[in-house]
């Protein structure tokens, strides 16, 4: 945990947030490191990995992230995700119109046999396409890595749902009551998971990392990906991990071993 | 001819009782507004001014700039200002006569912070517990003024 921020704006803690001018500059970054593929007039393929690597921002001091061994995860344990429920006032109900933040992923290569069970949530991706798609900029990436979406902004139009790979995004389509005062939510707007931002804020843990952790199977693992010296990212220098569909580019903040 | 002033003075006559009518019910009472202990974070009349400004900056600089140890924040509106019933359970501050709901509904004017917002406050502690003693006060960085009110016993803390 990066405790020596804890309190202060986070504007403050980042250097060089973009300013317009630097923006201006991206933008033409980009276009001169795009492969544009014309298929018909109007309809063009950018390469998106060229795209996005010529408008890379400067690494900020803080990212948080989380590492997932799916090794230690336990099949049938969904105690993450009851904590998730329990802590943002999500109904435990799995109904097709309830909101999902997080949910147990098995896995089975049919070749083998080879069977893995972990938890996938949104992977607060560096370049996320919930937030190239937003028509408002209600879903947006903070300078901290974690992504959110600003529900005031939101106008509900359910891109980010269409546009998200991992379908971390939910879209609460019923009246809300009984919320959180730390998880405000209500009909008409899109929601994913916000890494427990209050509790990350205040120096703990996300829900689900502490629920894993009393459980007792420490699959799960949180912190600032960009600090050398914090647990995580000691632990990712020394194992073999991955992230889910790394080859869209994105960046995900989710790192997962043993899949 | 006869007709048409017939019905002209069948009119006027609706018209004088109905401004009679108006007259004995009298202006739309002022709203009646439920009082919180201690001290608001600014002077009342401030507040009444630019609470609207002040929630709508606040709320900008929270979500998007993690200003959150602000004093304007809505939970901290709500930690003060919920009344409880009898029994001691927290009463929505949008229900009818409740802080919010008194004047808006005078004034008319719909506000919808609370379909998304909670309207009750609540002990993270009983909502798959943050942990630690210390963790509710940093979690919401609450004046220490308002702390006992997440702090004690009931669903939202007593009065």
């Amino acid at each position: 945990m990066n405790d020596e921020r804890r309190g202060q704006p986070l504007i403050d803690a980042v250097a060089g947030d973009e300013a317009p001018d630097s923006a201006r500059r991206r933008l033409l970054k980009m276009a001169g490191a795009a492969v544009a593929l014309t298929l018909a007039p109007g309809v063009t393929v950018l390469a998106r990995d060229l795209v996005l690597k010529g408008g890379r921002k400067a690494r900020s001091p803080v990212r948080y992230g989380l590492l997932i061994d799916a090794n230690a995860c336990k099949t049938g344990c969904d105690a993450c995700v009851r904590a998730c429920q329990d802590y943002n006032g999500l109904s435990h109900d799995p109904g097709p119109d309830n909101a999902q933040w997080i949910r147990k992923v098995t896995i089975t290569d049919p070749g083998t046999g080879f069977t893995r069970s972990f938890p996938v949530m949104c992977q607060h991706c560096e370049d996320g396409a919930c937030v190239d798609v937003c028509p408002t900029g209600a879903s947006f990436r903070r300078p901290d890595g974690i992504v959110l979406v600003d529900k005031h902004r939101c106008i509900g139009c359910r891109y980010c749902l269409m546009a998200c790979p991992y379908k971390a995004r939910s879209f609460v389509g019923r009246v809300v009551t009984d919320q959180r005062p730390w998880a405000p939510r209500g009909k008409g707007t899109a929601e994913g998971c916000t890494m427990c931002v209050e509790r990350v804020m205040a120096g703990k843990q996300p829900a689900c990392v502490a629920a894993c952790q009393k459980a007792g199977h420490k699959a799960m693992m949180f912190g600032n990906l960009h600090d050398p010296k914090s647990a995580i990212a000691v632990r990712l220098s020394k194992v073999a991990t991955t992230t889910i569909r790394a080859d869209l580019g994105m960046g995900p903040g989710v790192h997962y071993r043993g899949i | 001819m006869h007709a048409r002033a017939g019905v002209l003075a069948v009119l006027l006559v609706v018209l004088a009782l109905g401004a009679v009518w108006a007259t004995h019910q009298g202006p739309v009472p002022m709203p009646v507004i439920p009082r919180a202990p201690g001290h608001c974070v600014l002077p009342t009349a401030s507040m009444r001014r630019t609470h609207m400004m002040l929630l709508r900056a606040v709320r900008e600089e929270i979500v998007r700039h993690d200003a959150r140890d602000t004093r304007f924040r809505i939970t901290h509106c709500v930690a003060c200002h919920v009344e409880h019933t009898a029994s001691g359970q927290p009463i929505p501050v949008n229900a009818p006569g409740q802080f919010c709901a008194t004047c808006h509904t005078y004034v008319g004017v719909h506000i919808d912070c609370f379909a998304c917002h909670a309207a009750v406050p609540r002990n993270p502690m009983k909502f798959g517990g943050i942990g630690g003693s210390n963790s509710v006060q940093a979690a919401f960085r609450i004046p220490q003024a308002l702390r006992g009110r997440f702090l004690s016993g009931g669903a939202g803390g007593g009065r």
